[in-house]
């Protein structure tokens, strides 16, 4: 029995290790991590939004705010005195951690306009500008944002 | 011929009782795991069940310091920080941000304000909810399934322990009845979603 126990802890230090290693070598992957090999520069994308909806992109840049309460989404900016992008992924699927501000990240997804007065306000629940929660976005108007698939945070 | 079949009920029941006993006492570490978690994430709403965050605003004099590393030394003297970020950013003209491990500053230099926001781990909360809401995916993934796996045969093999009228056919058939009866009026009466 004891030898059972053993071997069992001896295996998840292995996983762990294993894990840690993975996570050690490019960063730490989320979601399906990132497939496209060519970032699209994130003030391109805000200086015209319309050209972009719809399309696969990949971001990359410096993490400069995450949802606090769910980590369901995390801005990017591309440079000093740029825009930010939010790249929001679907609850519970990925979550980003706080810890990830201030550090570089490479991300994926759709790029999505958002209106938020079609009366689906609850729907946008977590995908307004409301930078301190995933309260419900009560301004009208258009955000745009990535619905993330993956990323991968240095 | 006649005695096979208690015999044979008899037989299921004792193996019955033996792997629900052992599975029990495998259950009860993720158990508590889980339920912890599960009553901190339920409120989810109401506070944030891994992290204590606290921000304070405080006024930044700065002088006429302009360049952006003379800036970033001085958020940090007037902020009484002493270790330099780990990273900072120009975000816009008037908003510099300033990185620490656990801390963010926001320098609002138009308003000569800044938000000093630290980020700490709830202790063992933090570390159950990870595990409840799987951020570690990998393996960890097989062993929430197997967890569930356990936990349902738990619930089903536990009906079968006992005979008579404290069994299933006595008044387990009521409390049964009683607890499938609780989620289905919830979903009766109560609505999720927009």
């Amino acid at each position: 029995m004891r030898r059972f126990f053993a071997a069992g802890l001896t295996l998840l230090l292995v996983c762990a290790a294993t894990a840690l290693a993975v996570h050690a070598a490019d960063g730490t992957v989320y979601g399906k991590g990132v497939t496209l090999t060519e970032s699209v520069p994130i003030a391109d994308l805000m200086a015209d939004p319309e050209a972009w909806v719809g399309k696969r992109v990949r971001v990359e840049g410096l993490v400069v705010d995450v949802c606090k309460k769910r980590g369901c989404w995390m801005e990017l900016a591309g440079g000093e005195n740029q825009p930010a992008v939010r790249i929001k992924v679907e609850d519970g699927v990925i979550v980003f951690p706080l810890e990830a501000r201030g550090h570089e990240a490479v991300a994926e997804g759709v790029f999505t306009r958002i209106v938020l007065d079609d009366g689906l306000g609850e729907a946008h629940s977590h995908e307004g500008h409301d930078a301190e929660s995933c309260r419900k976005e009560t301004r009208p108007g258009v955000i745009y944002l990535i619905r993330g698939t993956g990323a991968i945070i240095r | 011929m006649a005695g096979s079949a208690p015999r044979a009920n008899h037989r299921v029941r004792r193996w019955l009782r033996v792997i629900h006993r052992d599975a029990g006492y495998l259950a009860v570490g993720l158990t508590l795991v889980y339920a912890v978690s599960g009553v901190a994430v339920n409120h989810v709403a109401d506070w944030n069940p891994s992290r204590v965050i606290e921000r304070v605003e405080r006024p930044l004099d700065l002088g006429d310091v302009r360049t952006d590393d003379a800036l970033v030394d001085a958020v940090g003297a007037a902020l009484g920080i002493d270790t330099p970020p780990a990273r900072t950013f120009r975000a816009t003209a008037d908003r510099l941000l300033l990185f620490w491990d656990g801390m963010t500053v926001e320098a609002d230099l138009a308003r000569g304000m800044a938000t000093i926001e630290t980020v700490r781990d709830r202790p063992v909360l933090r570390q159950v909810n990870l595990l409840h809401l799987n951020e570690p995916k990998g393996w960890w993934t097989l062993v929430a399934d197997l967890y569930a796996v356990v936990l349902a045969f738990l619930a089903l093999s536990g009906m079968f322990l006992l005979r008579g009228r404290q069994g299933l056919a006595g008044r387990g058939k009521w409390l049964v009845g009683a607890g499938l009866a609780l989620p289905l009026i919830a979903l009766l009466l109560l609505r999720g979603g927009p």
